[in-house]
């Protein structure tokens, strides 16, 4: 019996999920911490993650499952819910067995709560792609701030960094300290760690763009349509912090 | 006046306008600001459940036209505002590089005639995407009676483009709108409709080929102020879907917008009326239905009780259950409460073992209305009797006063299916 713990990175699961399967034998655990009853005789072992095992193993999977299945466990990690590494092994222990079909198994009890878990994660980076609002702060670039639930920035980075290609921007993930940031006319982004120690001090439009768009969206509604239980279901309570809108 | 006042009041005005799709176009951002998401994008939701992805608003709400439904009507006592093309492009800009909207809804009052009118809107859509380099959504609305070849100038800038047929039926029409006649919103409907298509062939042999609406056109529709049937705004519907290759077509419930003795007085909008429609609609896109299939002469309008799909299979239960395992999937699509990606589902998973029940549940099919219609590994959930009564009673909202089911309709999976419609996600 074996408690598995990594540093809580994607290659850190995979490194793993690796030494797992080489092992041939069933885990106790796998997490970032050791679990409070490991039980006596459980050996806890801590892995150092191998980038370059990370690597080939989801070349592999990509390989001999299927992209879509990659990216199914990718997508699954980012929800970051307690568990979810032996949902993951589970998953890719039945892959191995099933080859391409595991993705067709939806129904498997080993299959669904990836399954589940990653749709959960792609909807809610979905939904945070029409939720960011950026604020233009006295330095020149725009900033963001989020609270999603699962870590769901380096989902949205692509489509951010195409978007506003010709803007400085940050989005940041608040509850993590994470943001994604990116500089105008360069490709890509960059992952990195932030925590603000004060509130960003607005450019001197801001104020006016925040007040119009909130005037504007304060005339949208028809009243003889009020139906504000649907609102609620489509811009929850705990996203609202952020919208200026709200 | 200040530009907050101005924007307000155009808001305002342009709020009737039901389309907020920012989808079915893709474009790339080269060397500027902007994007389109094939799939769409919903920004916010106001506190009538539709969503905001789009900066709607129109150049000016002064109209030489007195359309008895309409809020800028000649004659109604509202106040009036304009913006010019150059102040409509630096807000969709402002708001854009905020992530406010995907992207910006152009609609107008007629002031001048159809042509200046078309050219002004024009101006600002060429100016956003010139001057700004901006490569997000566009909608543009054609101004009925506009020149074919404003038509095909707005349909270079704009993703998407769309002419409001108003009214199903000219005589209506004539009653409601007396200024704007049949053919004058035809006509750039046509238009648009052949350049879409000759687009499309262009650019399939050659990449370079200039876009037009790559996103299509659609239309909107007035249901509830004029007597026609929902069998007559069906056809009408699919004709547009079959013949002239609409994306979409939106119905809007009639509300008074200030009485006027051409109107009826309802007590409320027919919101559940509109609903019905919406899911008609949906059945005849995306469900393999005809529209003669979901409505008759006979039976010229839709049940209000019970969805489109249901009443279909009610009529029809000499066709059910059908086995969830063996069921082609254009007869799985017609199970009432199974939608598009249950289906998809169903036969994905099937392939791979035979179903029962409870994995249907896995799946995340909706059971409450398929389980009537369906039987898997050759059982039923249920002992009932395939029997129109027996099961519409159990297939209807459960009674309660009126009012209540007005709202209650918008919860659970009838109203995801509704928010979806307005939200233009599919």
């Amino acid at each position: 019996m074996t408690c598995y713990l990594y540093d809580g990175t994607f290659e850190g699961v995979l490194t793993v999920l690796a030494l797992v399967r080489e092992a041939g034998e069933e885990p106790n655990s796998i997490g970032t911490t050791a679990p409070a009853q490991a039980g006596l005789f459980a050996a806890i072992v801590r892995v150092e993650t191998n980038e370059e095992v990370a690597e080939r193993l989801l070349d592999e999977i990509g390989r001999r499952l299927s992209p879509a299945t990659a990216a199914h466990l990718y997508h699954a990690f980012l929800s970051e819910t307690e568990g979810v590494e032996m949902h993951l092994h589970r998953y890719l222990r039945l892959g191995w067995r099933e080859g391409r079909r595991l993705d067709s198994l939806l129904s498997h009890e080993s299959v669904l709560p990836v399954h589940q878990l990653a749709r959960r994660v792609r909807h809610e980076a979905h939904r945070m792609k029409g939720f960011v609002r950026f604020r233009k702060v006295r330095e020149g670039f725009y900033y963001a701030a989020l609270e999603p639930d699962h870590r769901v920035l380096s989902l949205m980075a692509p489509h951010f960094a195409d978007r506003f290609f010709d803007q400085h921007w940050v989005i940041h993930d608040v509850r993590r300290n994470l943001a994604i940031v990116h500089a105008a006319r360069r490709e890509g982004w960059e992952e990195v760690s932030l925590e603000l120690t004060g509130a960003p001090v607005m450019s001197e439009r801001e104020e006016w763009f925040q007040s119009l768009w909130r005037r504007y969206f304060d005339r949208l509604a028809i009243a003889a349509r009020h139906n504000p239980r649907l609102q609620q279901s489509k811009v929850p309570l705990k996203y609202r912090r952020h919208l200026v809108e709200f | 006046m200040e530009l907050e006042k101005r924007l307000v009041i155009l808001a305002e005005s342009a709020k009737y306008d039901v389309s907020c799709a920012s989808s079915g176009s893709k474009r790339y951002n080269r060397d500027g600001i902007g994007n389109a998401a094939s799939c769409g994008i919903c920004h916010s939701w106001t506190s009538d459940g539709r969503c905001v992805s789009l900066l709607k608003v129109l150049l000016t709400n002064a109209c030489i036209y007195d359309c008895a439904y309409c809020v800028n009507r000649r004659s109604n006592d509202v106040p009036r505002a304009s913006l010019t093309p150059e102040e409509v492009a630096e807000l969709t800009i402002g708001f854009y590089r905020r992530n406010y909207i995907e992207g910006l809804f152009l609609s107008t009052g007629v002031v001048h005639g159809p042509d200046q009118t078309m050219e002004l809107l024009i101006r600002a859509a060429r100016l956003l995407r010139e001057t700004h380099r901006f490569n997000g959504y566009i909608h543009l609305k054609l101004v009925p009676g506009a020149d074919p070849l404003l038509v095909e100038q707005a349909g270079r800038f704009a993703d998407r483009v769309s002419v409001n047929i108003e009214l199903p039926t000219r005589e209506s029409l004539k009653l409601l709108a007396p200024d704007k006649s049949r053919e004058a919103i035809i006509g750039p409907m046509r238009t648009a409709s052949g350049l879409i298509t000759r687009s499309r062939e262009e650019r399939k042999v050659s990449r370079k080929a200039p876009l037009f609406a790559p996103a299509g056109q659609s239309t909107q529709l007035i249901v509830g102020a004029t007597p026609e049937s929902d069998l007559q705004i069906i056809r009408l519907a699919e004709g547009f879907y079959n013949r002239l290759g609409m994306k979409r077509v939106y119905y809007s419930a009639f509300i008074p917008v200030a009485g006027g003795n051409r109107l009826p007085a309802l007590p409320v909008p027919p919101l559940v009326r509109e609903h019905r429609l919406y899911q008609a609609d949906w059945l005849l896109r995306y469900y393999g239905f005809a529209a003669h299939e979901v409505l008759d002469d006979g039976r010229p309008d839709l049940d209000l009780a019970v969805d489109p799909k249901c009443g279909w299979a009610l009529r029809h239960l000499d066709l059910f259950p059908v086995e969830v395992n063996r069921a082609d999937y254009e007869v799985l699509l017609r199970v009432p409460g199974i939608g598009v990606r249950s289906a998809k589902r169903i036969v994905r998973a099937r392939r791979q073992q035979r179903l029962s029940f409870d994995d249907l549940a896995k799946l995340g099919v909706v059971l409450k209305r398929a389980r009537y219609f369906l039987t898997a590994r050759g059982k039923r959930l249920d002992d009932l009797d395939m029997n129109e009564a027996v099961l519409r009673s159990r297939l209807m909202a459960p009674a309660t006063t009126k009012k209540a089911r007005q709202l209650s309709l918008f919860d659970g999976a009838g109203g995801d299916e509704l928010a979806s419609v307005l939200t233009g996600e599919l």
